[in-house]
C-alpha cells in the first residue's frame, strides 16, 4: 500500500515548450565526465608510449627480453592507476562537481583488485624475465634482484597496497569498523612513498635526462599535491575560516539526532540541499574519526544541519555529543543536488536515514508547484523520521508527498503487498520519464529502486544516488 | 562509459601509443646496439654516443696498448693477424654516456677471455657509480660465459651494459677474437 500524505499533482501547469536550463546543464556536466573518463584512459595509453619510446617495442626479440618488457609495462600501468586512484579519492573539486563523490569513489574501490594484479604480475613477470635472460633460475635471480637499490623498499611498498586492498575486500571490510579499515587505508600513503624510488633508480626508462623522467615526476608529485592540497590543507583552511561549533541537538527518534551548527561566513561555502560534508566533532575520543553525513537541511543563514541515525559506533557517540564542540568540515562533496539535474520534473525517493539529503534536497532543487514527488519508505504510513518537515516544505512549495509503510518484501524496493498491488516508480511519479529521480538508502534498496527506473525506460542520466553505507 | 567518451578515449590512446611507438623506432635507428655491435677496432661506427677520442686507443690497437696494464705485457702483434686472436691484455675505446665515460680492459688467455677489468665506469653521481657498480661483475659474468660481447643488457643499467660492451667490443676485435 502506498499512502498519498501531501498530494499536489492537480498544481502542474501546462509543461515548458523549451528545452530546460536543466538540460542545457546536464550536458555541459557529461562533457566533462566524458573528458575526465577519456583522460583516464589516455594516462594509460601514455604510460605504455613512455616504454614504447624508449624503444620497448624492439625489446620483444626472446622470450626474456619479451617477458622482461611485459613485467615493466605492468609496472607502469600499475602505477598509473595507482595516481589515477589517488586523485578519485583526493575530493579534487573539478572531479567532485562532474563525477560526484559517489562515482569516483565507486571506480576507486574497483581499480584496487586489477591494480594488485597488475603489481604482482610486474613483480613476477620481471623476475622470470630477468632469470631467462641471465640464463640463472628464479631463486638465485631473486637473490641478485634484492640488492637493486630501493628494491626491499618497494616490496614493503607492494606488503602495504596488498594489506590496504585485502582489508577493502567486501568480506573483510564487513568485519572491520569503519574506525580500522581507515586506518588502514591511511597505509596507503606509506606503500606509494614506499614504491616510488625504485622507479627512478632501477627502472631504466625513467634514467636522469630522460623527458620519460620528467613525466613520471610531474604527474606523481601533482598527484600527491593534490592529495595535499585538498584532502589536508582545505579542510584546515575550511575549519579556521568557518569555526563551526556545536549549537543544538534535537532528538528525532530514540536513535536518532539532528545535530544544529552555527559558524561564521557559511554562504560563502556554496553549499547546497543534497550534499554532504565530512565532518569531525573535536570532543575526546572523537576527535581522530571523520564522518561523512549530509546535510539534513538547506543551509540558512548561519546554520548547517545535519541528521545522524546511530548505525555504527562512530555515530553512536554523535548522540551524546554537547553543545559548544567544535567542528572541523571538508565540502562541500557530491552532486546529489541541483549539480546534476538534467530533467524538468524530480522525484525524490529515500529509506530509512536516507531522508536525510532527500529533505534538504526538496528544499534546495528548483521546480514549480506540481512538479515534484517525494516516495518515502516508512515504518507507518504518517510515522517517519523528518516526515513532518518534509510535509511542511510540500505544503509550502507544492510537492507530492507518498509514503509506502511496512518491512520491505521480497523483490524490489517496495512492501509485497504494494508490489501485488502492481505499484512501481511509474505509477507513484506522474510523468516518469520527464523526471530527475534521487535515489538514497541502503545499497541492497537503492539498487532495485534503479532498476525499476531503468526499466521504465529512464537514461543514466536521470537517475542519481547517493549510499550512505561504506 | 558513454559512446563519446569511448571515442574520445580511443582517439587519444591510439595517439599516444602510435606517437610513442614512432618516437621508439626513430631512437632504435639512432640508438647504440651494443648487444650486437660488431664495431670495429677504430669504432668506425655513426654511433652518436660513442666519443672519437676514444678511437685514438684503438687505432693503435695493434700494439696490444699494454701500457696501462700491470699484468703480463700482451704481445699482440698486428690485427691484421686476423685469423686467431692472441694472449694479453686489451684496452677497449672509450664509450661515453650521458652518466659518464666507460672504458673496459679485457683478457685473453689460451684463446680464451677470462677477465674483464673495468678502466673507467659511468660515474655523473653516486646514483651512477652504484647502478655500475652493481653492473659491472654481472656483465663480467655473462662475457666470460658467452666468450663474446653478445650478451643481455643488464635491467636498469641499459646505458652503462651498452657502453661496457661496446668498449668491450672494440678490444676484442683489437685482439682478433
Amino acid at each position: 500500500m502506498a499512502f498519498l500524505v501531501h498530494d499536489a499533482r492537480d498544481l502542474a501547469r501546462r509543461p515548458r515548450t523549451v528545452a530546460g536550463i536543466e538540460r542545457a546543464r546536464a550536458s555541459k556536466r557529461l562533457w566533462r565526465v566524458d573528458l575526465l573518463q577519456a583522460g583516464l584512459v589516455t594516462s594509460i595509453a601514455i604510460a605504455i608510449a613512455l616504454f614504447l619510446a624508449d624503444g620497448g617495442g624492439t625489446r620483444f626479440a626472446t622470450p626474456g627480453a619479451a617477458i622482461t618488457s611485459l613485467g615493466i609495462i605492468a609496472g607502469l600501468v600499475a602505477t598509473d592507476l595507482v595516481l589515477v586512484m589517488l586523485l578519485l579519492a583526493a575530493r579534487v573539486p573539478l572531479i567532485e562537481r562532474a563525477v560526484g563523490h559517489d562515482a569516483s569513489m565507486g571506480l576507486h574501490g574497483k581499480l584496487g583488485k586489477p591494480v594488485m594484479y597488475l603489481l604482482v604480475a610486474h613483480g613476477v613477470l620481471l623476475l622470470a624475465g630477468y632469470a631467462l635472460s641471465d640464463g640463472i633460475d628464479l631463486v638465485a635471480e631473486a637473490v641478485s634482484i634484492w640488492s637493486l637499490p630501493d628494491l626491499p623498499l618497494a616490496i614493503l611498498g607492494f606488503a602495504l597496497f596488498a594489506l590496504v586492498v585485502v582489508s577493502s575486500l567486501v568480506a573483510v571490510r564487513r568485519k572491520l569498523r569503519y574506525e580500522s579499515w581507515h586506518l588502514i587505508h591511511l597505509l596507503v600513503y606509506g606503500a606509494v612513498l614506499a614504491a616510488l624510488p625504485h622507479q627512478f633508480s632501477v627502472g631504466g626508462l625513467f634514467a636522469e635526462g630522460t623527458w620519460q623522467r620528467w613525466y613520471w615526476m610531474a604527474i606523481t608529485i601533482g598527484t600527491l599535491a593534490a592529495v595535499v592540497a585538498f584532502r589536508f590543507v582545505a579542510p584546515i583552511a575550511l575549519s579556521l575560516r568557518h569555526r563551526l561549533v556545536v549549537a543544538g541537538i534535537d532528538r528525532v527518534d530514540h536513535d536518532v539526532v539532528s545535530i544544529r551548527m552555527r559558524g561564521v561566513d557559511l554562504d560563502k561555502l556554496g553549499a547546497t540541499g543534497g550534499q554532504f560534508f565530512i565532518w569531525r566533532f573535536l570532543a575526546p575520543g572523537q576527535w581522530w574519526q571523520a564522518h561523512p553525513y549530509s546535510l539534513s537541511a538547506h543551509p540558512r543563514g548561519n546554520e548547517l544541519r545535519i541528521t545522524v541515525r546511530a548505525l555504527g559506533t562512530g555515530s553512536a557517540d554523535l548522540m551524546g555529543i554537547r553543545p559548544g564542540t567544535r567542528v572541523m568540515l571538508e565540502g562541500p562533496y557530491g552532486i546529489f543536488s541541483e549539480a546534476s539535474r538534467s530533467r524538468r520534473r524530480i522525484a525524490l525517493v529515500a529509506a530509512g536515514i536516507g531522508v536525510t539529503p532527500i529533505r534538504s534536497l526538496l528544499e534546495s532543487a528548483s521546480f514549480r508547484p506540481g512538479e515534484a514527488t517525494v516516495v518515502l519508505r516508512t515504518p507507518a504510513a504518517n510515522d517517519g523520521w523528518l516526515l513532518d518537515e518534509i510535509k511542511a516544505i510540500a505544503r509550502s512549495r507544492g510537492a507530492t508527498v507518498i509514503t509506502v509503510p511496512g518491512p520491505r518484501g521480497t523483490t524490489g524496493w517496495l512492501t509485497d503487498s504494494a508490489a501485488r498491488e502492481g505499484l512501481s516508480l511509474a505509477a507513484l511519479v506522474p510523468e516518469l520519464d520527464d523526471t530527475d529521480v534521487y535515489v538514497c538508502g541502503p545499497r541492497g534498496w537503492s539498487d532495485a529502486v534503479i532498476v525499476d527506473a531503468l526499466s521504465s525506460g529512464l537514461k543514466p542520466e536521470q537517475i542519481h544516488h547517493e549510499r550512505f553505507d561504506w | 562509459m558513454r559512446t563519446r567518451a569511448l571515442i574520445l578515449a580511443s582517439a587519444a590512446s591510439a595517439t599516444a601509443i602510435l606517437g610513442g611507438w614512432q618516437l621508439g623506432a626513430i631512437g632504435a635507428v639512432t640508438a647504440p646496439v651494443a648487444q650486437s655491435t660488431q664495431t670495429t677496432g677504430t669504432t668506425a661506427s655513426t654511433d652518436a654516443s660513442t666519443s672519437t677520442s676514444g678511437t685514438g686507443t684503438s687505432s693503435s690497437g695493434s700494439t696490444g696498448a699494454t701500457g696501462s696494464s700491470g699484468s703480463t705485457a700482451g704481445t699482440g702483434t698486428s690485427a691484421a693477424a686476423s685469423s686467431s686472436s692472441t694472449d694479453g691484455t686489451y684496452t677497449g675505446s672509450t664509450v661515453s654516456t650521458r652518466f659518464g665515460d666507460v672504458q673496459v680492459q679485457v683478457t685473453i688467455s689460451g684463446g680464451a677471455i677470462t677477465d674483464v677489468t673495468p678502466l673507467h665506469l659511468t660515474d655523473h653521481d653516486g646514483r651512477s657509480v652504484m647502478i655500475s657498480n652493481q653492473a659491472a661483475p654481472i656483465l663480467r659474468d655473462e662475457v666470460l660465459q658467452a666468450q663474446s660481447a653478445s650478451v643481455y643488457l643488464v635491467g636498469g643499467a641499459t646505458y652503462t651494459s651498452q657502453a661496457y660492451l661496446q668498449s668491450l667490443q672494440s678490444a676484442l676485435d683489437q685482439a682478433g677474437f
